[in-house]
């Protein structure tokens, strides 16, 4: 967990490695079976050329980062927007950044507002969002 | 009972898929916690109730044989944390659809609730269907 909450300090990063058992195991999980992700040669005949990984998967590891930055207040009162830029692959490495941007107070309550970037090994951009996370109340 | 399913041609902006409810045991929480390569905390991961609530309506939802499915942007807010083994119910809708060239475009928006009937999760994804 953050020991300390100030604008500009960055999140612990998260790096995964995407395999293909993983993206089966993840739709496994979730009951994703659309082919793009498990069907090998029907994804290398479609534009993307390839198998890609669940976008959900990818926020797994943005909440992964996310969670161990704030614990449970973020388990409990998490706020997330996210856009997919470009899918993620088997081989790819995944790199998550995150940073406080501000610290708000409204009606008494903080909030940390931060950055994420989730970033294969080519630097290309993958996911990019804001989170939001309650952090306590003064009249708590 | 076979899930009953909509074709793509006759989703509409207010439809809602049947809510669908899910028993958070500890295998399936398991079962994700494996998948994302993460070791838990002891509660469900709230992606994990995310991946139920899209679960529910891609089961529900009839598309074409090859249709590949892009998700292109997300939205969550999580309002409480969930113990393992609690039973949710997904409420899944469409909120908007889009058609624009060889690109269609549905907005789909989630809601999640425990057995006490309190809201645990809510949320909005774009997905994405090239033609």
């Amino acid at each position: 967990m953050l020991t300390e909450i100030q604008e500009g300090k960055a999140l612990n990063s998260v790096v995964k490695h995407i395999t293909q058992e993983k993206i089966n195991l993840y739709a496994e999980a979730s009951g994703d079976f659309n082919p793009i992700h498990i069907d090998e040669s029907f994804a290398a005949k479609t534009p993307l050329g390839g198998t890609i990984a669940h976008g959900m998967l990818n926020l797994a590891y943005v909440s992964e980062m996310m969670t161990s930055a704030f614990g449970r207040s973020w388990l409990s009162e998490g706020k997330l927007r996210a856009k997919f830029k470009e899918p993620a692959r088997p081989g790819d490495t995944l790199t998550i950044d995150g940073k406080i941007s501000c610290v708000e107070q409204k009606d008494d309550v903080s909030y940390a507002n931060c950055n994420f970037e989730c970033r294969n090994q080519k630097g290309e951009m993958i996911v990019t969002g804001e989170t939001i996370v309650k952090l306590s109340s003064d009249k708590e | 009972m076979p899930v009953k399913t909509i074709s793509y041609e006759e989703l509409i902006p207010g439809y809602e898929f049947p809510p669908a409810t899910y028993e958070l045991s500890a295998s399936l929480v398991s079962k994700y916690l494996k998948a994302v390569d993460s070791a838990g905390d002891g509660f469900v991961p709230p992606l994990a109730i995310t991946a139920c609530a899209i679960a529910a309506m891609t089961g529900s939802l009839s598309l074409p044989s090859g249709t590949i499915v892009i998700h292109a942007s997300q939205e969550l807010e999580f309002f409480k944390l969930v113990p393992i083994g609690d039973t949710i119910e997904c409420h899944t809708g469409v909120a908007q659809k889009i058609t624009r060239g060889k690109m269609s475009m549905l907005i789909l928006e989630l809601e999640v609730f425990d057995k006490g009937k309190e809201k645990v999760q809510s949320g909005r994804a774009t997905i994405a269907l090239p033609t």
